[in-house]
């Protein structure tokens, strides 16, 4: 699935408040075949958790809701500071979501997403890589189609739709005739147009710098991306 | 009351008034007319009884147009009722005393007539033409009292003209209120047809909208129930996922009615809900705001993926995406199979059923794009 070799498992630092998610995470974690992920710190604030072990940690897994308050206020700093954070949720709607994603995470899990998805997204945000849990592609396609200038592709839509839907990639992949690594590529590139934030955030531009390398996109693709995108922001 | 039966009034009234002008015209140029000129010789003051037949002439006038046009006299009428009693004196006095009440004394028995018209349409007509009538009879009595005349022949002759006058003047007056009162039960009667037929084509509705409901539950429990009362094992699973397919499309036929802000969000829950209690696990997701969508369309999205939930075995992942000019709805579960749909269909709606990850799962999605 990576082109790189794993050579040090992703560091992770969970910021959740409720024990039994917090164990459920642990589990899943530890249940991972390639053991990708290993959680260095945790605990129910942002502070407590990045003041120790959590320093330096390669991704924070932060909960929206801590203890009844939205930490959603907390994103764009640790963005700013050049952390990758990944915000899980009970909250899946698609305004949640994309709020999420302009404030400036790497990415949305929602709670409903299941063990292999999880893992799969902090090792690729570990990474700088794009990816687009399911409930992420939902969003991106319904948010999508409600602006008058819509940045996906048909076929980029149609992919996320699937993929929503509960199809495996290779389903997907069928099902419209490619290969998997095109349904990939459509998928992850979806996520890369959706990427800016209107700030320059370090993450932002790893993430670009590897659609690039990946050849997801091109160098000439950025401008325009960014200038939807950041058009899309101020938009709201 | 309608255009056209307020029209109806208005013909019948306006005739009966029409007629009652026309009497009074006809009356007082027949014969008042007649009865002046012809006596003229008579009068002991004939320019008098002329001034009087004039005076009756330009009440009527006024009277008459203002009754053809509909225009109030308003506080007018009561100051013209004692002018037409003067009018009626005035022809008295203007008689020899031996002729009071005689040919040339015209007066007090027309003056009636010009009273109807005056009363004619006000509400209260009855009581005040009475009551002019009556005071008509106390002025001609004083007249022949100051003439000298209450002997047995006058008093008689005066008894037989004023109950016939007083029958003519009043009949008439009632006969063109009675055409009145006729044209309002007319209307009465046809607001009431008309009411009758209306509440009669409401209930024809709703008895077919009854009949339609009872097909379509017809339609989604018959199989199942079928099924049990030819002796069909309640145990037997098959039986059992065709009961809850049959609970599905009822749910669904009184979720989709309910008054909910999101209809076809409402539905699905409700749906959902049904078939997590039977220990299927559901995951439902929905991305986006529903536009507004008509029932049929509602019913041809919901339908496939509502029979695929309800035949799951184990799990379904039911997926809702919706933007301003697309709704998709799919079901993505572990059940067999779905019998070919023939159900609801709608213009703009596509229904793709399909097997998924090599036939283990069944793959649905409807999907509304807009016109």
């Amino acid at each position: 699935m990576d082109r790189e070799p794993l050579d040090r498992p992703v560091t992770l630092a969970v910021v959740e408040d409720t024990p039994v998610v917090l164990e459920g995470i642990r589990s899943w974690v530890a249940a991972d075949p390639g053991r990708r992920v290993e959680i260095v710190a945790s605990g129910n604030t942002v502070d407590s958790v990045l003041g120790g072990e959590g320093a330096h940690a390669d991704v924070i897994l932060l909960d929206l809701e801590l203890d009844g308050v939205n930490s959603l206020p907390r994103i764009p700093e640790l963005v700013a500071a050049g952390r990758r954070v990944v915000v899980y949720s009970v909250h899946e709607d698609d305004a949640t979501v994309m709020a999420v994603l302009r404030a400036g995470a790497a990415t949305f899990i929602a709670k409903t997403e299941t063990r292999e998805h999880c893992v799969d997204t902090i090792v690729a945000v570990g990474r700088d890589r794009p990816y687009v849990p399911p409930v992420m592609a939902g969003a991106l396609v319904a948010a999508d189609g409600q602006t008058s200038r819509p940045m996906l592709s048909a076929r980029e839509r149609e992919a996320l739709l699937l993929w929503f839907q509960g199809m495996n990639k290779q389903s997907v992949a069928l099902r419209m005739g490619i290969s998997e690594a095109t349904v990939k590529q459509y998928i992850e590139r979806a996520r890369v147009k959706y990427a800016s934030t209107g700030r320059a955030a370090p993450t932002k531009t790893t993430l670009l710098a590897r659609a690039i390398q990946d050849g997801l996109i091109t160098a000439d693709d950025i401008i325009e991306y960014q200038s939807l995108a950041a058009d899309h922001h101020t938009r709201d | 009351m309608s255009a056209s039966e307020t029209s109806v009034r208005r013909n019948y009234s306006l005739g009966a008034r029409r007629a009652a002008v026309s009497i009074v015209a006809a009356w007082h140029l027949g014969f008042d007319l007649v009865g002046t000129v012809g006596t003229w010789e008579s009068y002991r003051f004939p320019w008098l009884a002329g001034l009087a037949w004039v005076l009756y002439a330009a009440i009527g006038v006024v009277a008459g147009v203002a009754l053809l046009r509909e225009r109030p006299l308003g506080a007018g009428v009561w100051p013209l009722a004692v002018v037409t009693l003067v009018v009626s004196a005035m022809v008295m006095a203007a008689c020899e005393p031996g002729d009071v009440v005689n040919a040339a004394d015209w007066g007090w028995g027309s003056v009636g007539w010009l009273a109807m018209i005056l009363f004619w349409p006000r509400p209260t007509w009855l009581r005040d033409l009475s009551g002019f009538l009556l005071a008509n009879v106390v002025v001609t009595l004083a007249g022949l009292a100051s003439a000298g005349a209450l002997d047995a022949r006058s008093l008689s002759k005066f008894l037989v003209v004023s109950v016939g006058a007083i029958l003519l003047q009043a009949g008439a007056s009632a006969g063109g209120h009675a055409l009145d009162l006729a044209a309002r039960w007319a209307v009465e009667n046809s607001n009431r047809t008309a009411g009758a037929e209306a509440a009669r084509k409401a209930a024809d509705q709703v008895h077919a909208d009854r009949l339609a409901r009872y097909a379509e539950v017809r339609a989604a429990v018959a199989p199942v129930l079928t099924l049990l009362a030819e002796g069909a094992d309640p145990a037997d699973p098959d039986v059992r996922h065709e009961s809850a397919v049959g609970a599905a499309r009822l749910r669904r036929l009184i979720a989709e009615t309910d008054d909910a802000p999101d209809p076809l969000l409402h539905t699905l829950r409700a749906c959902a809900f049904d078939v997590e209690r039977r220990g299927v696990v559901v995951l439902f997701l929905t991305a986006g705001t529903v536009p507004p969508l008509p029932l049929e369309v509602r019913r041809a999205l919901v339908e496939a993926p509502i029979e695929g939930m309800a035949r799951a075995r184990s799990q379904a992942r039911v997926t809702l995406v919706a933007t301003p000019r697309e709704v998709i709805v799919s079901v993505l579960t572990d059940a067999p199979s779905l019998p070919s749909a023939d159900g609801s269909r709608a213009a703009n709606v596509a229904t793709r059923v399909e097997a998924e990850n090599g036939g283990t799962q069944l793959w649905i999605e409807s999907r509304w794009t807009a016109p």
